[in-house]
């Protein structure tokens, strides 16, 4: 069956006369190249302003990994410094030691870095824990992600200390946000439900800020993408979290067949979070008795994970 | 029309007129997940295409 040609048509920009690359169900917007970098970065700085992510004087520790959301994010705060005063940025990259991955992740931050003459401190596992992720994990490759996230959440906080931040940013997109949020009422995790680190007023930590947490990992993508400033790295190999796998993809059906899903998601946390304000549902923080970091057992998990490694 | 689908795999498809979420739904593709450019520039994916267009559809990496 041969059809005849049909003449396209390009939808336009709702807001000049210039073709759309982008179409926003939620808010049924055509968006050109220029419209859609305004729109993300009226709503990175929308959701900055409505939770105070940000102040005047802040040194903001940007975790970089290389990949696209800290890129992004490194992009973004960067060309948004002119809203506040004496705000200034240093990325930290923590190496892990991953073969095969990290290189040409660390070589794409540096890159980053450079181009922006921004601060950078590259820390290893290898420095902090005396071993690269590799070989820390050898026999325990199923945990991966879970001590990997713990250890690198340390590493991540003692670089942030080092260079004498007041807040430590990540990437974090509305996408990996749902995900935790559906996964934490999935486990019947409440207190890491309503854990909230950006407003956490504890003397142990540096606050922890999302500012793309409005931004799902489509809208990253494109915005990257129409600036050429996306690189086509490899993806971790030990993405083996099942449940995390099953999680995305189920949001990411029903998120395209009801638009603003994950948004209602995070709605619904931050209403929770609301109710439970001011009840105590974590154990105090004490200290570890191994380390003396904080920490809600006895003895805290990094030093839990180092325990099992040297069995 | 030629498709380029995430694994590089070249598919040919012939029809009238369809938008290019229509071509992503047909192949089993969730349009979230992926960035589309017809002949080289991204479009929004509410765009009816026509048979002498190129499609290429890439797959949005997951992580950090
Ligand atoms: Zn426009
Ligand atoms: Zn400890």
């Amino acid at each position: 069956m041969k059809s005849e040609s049909v003449r396209p048509t390009v939808p336009k920009c709702t807001f000049c006369e210039n073709p759309a690359i982008v179409y926003r169900k939620e808010v049924n917007h055509h968006l050109c190249k220029t419209h859609f970098i305004a729109d993300v970065e009226l709503r990175v700085i929308s959701n900055i302003e409505k939770k105070t992510l940000i102040s005047d004087g802040d040194r903001i520790a940007i975790a970089l990994s290389g990949g696209k959301d800290s890129t992004a994010l490194l992009l973004l705060l960067y060309r948004l410094l002119p809203c506040w005063n004496d705000v200034h940025l240093i990325a930290i990259t923590i190496d892990e030691g991953i073969a095969g991955y990290r290189v040409e992740t660390i070589r794409s931050a540096q890159r980053l870095a450079h181009q922006f003459d921004i601060e950078h401190r590259i820390i290893s596992f290898d420095d902090i824990y005396g071993n690269t992720l590799d070989s820390l994990l050898r026999g325990k490759e199923s945990q991966a992600c879970s001590i990997c996230g713990i250890l690198r959440k340390k590493a991540l906080d003692k670089g942030a200390r080092d260079v004498g931040a007041t807040k430590l940013a990540t990437g974090h997109n509305l996408d990996d946000e749902a995900q935790s949020a559906l996964m934490n009422v999935l486990r019947d995790d409440l207190p890491r439900l309503v854990r909230n680190s950006s407003t956490m007023k504890s003397p142990y930590f540096i606050p922890r800020i999302k500012p793309l947490s409005d931004l799902s990992e489509k809208d990253i993508a494109t915005y990257l993408l129409i600036q050429d400033a996306w690189t086509d790295l490899p993806e971790c190999p030990y993405t083996h979290n099942a449940l995390r796998r099953e999680v995305r993809s189920m949001l990411s059906d029903l998120e395209y067949r009801y638009p603003g899903t994950m948004l209602r998601i995070m709605d619904s946390k931050r209403k929770i979070e609301h109710y439970l304000s001011g009840i105590e549902i974590t154990e105090p923080l004490r200290h570890c008795k191994e380390c003396g970091d904080p920490s809600s057992g006895e003895v805290c998990q990094v030093c839990l994970i180092k325990r099992s490694f040297s069995h | 029309m030629k498709v380029v689908l995430p694994d590089k795999n070249i598919k040919t498809i012939d029809f009238t007129s369809v938008s290019i979420e229509q071509i992503l739904l047909d192949l089993g593709i969730n349009p979230l997940e992926v960035i589309v450019s017809r002949n080289g520039t991204l479009v929004s994916e509410d765009m009816i295409v026509g048979n002498d267009d190129e499609i290429q559809i890439i797959r949005i990496a997951h992580g950090g």
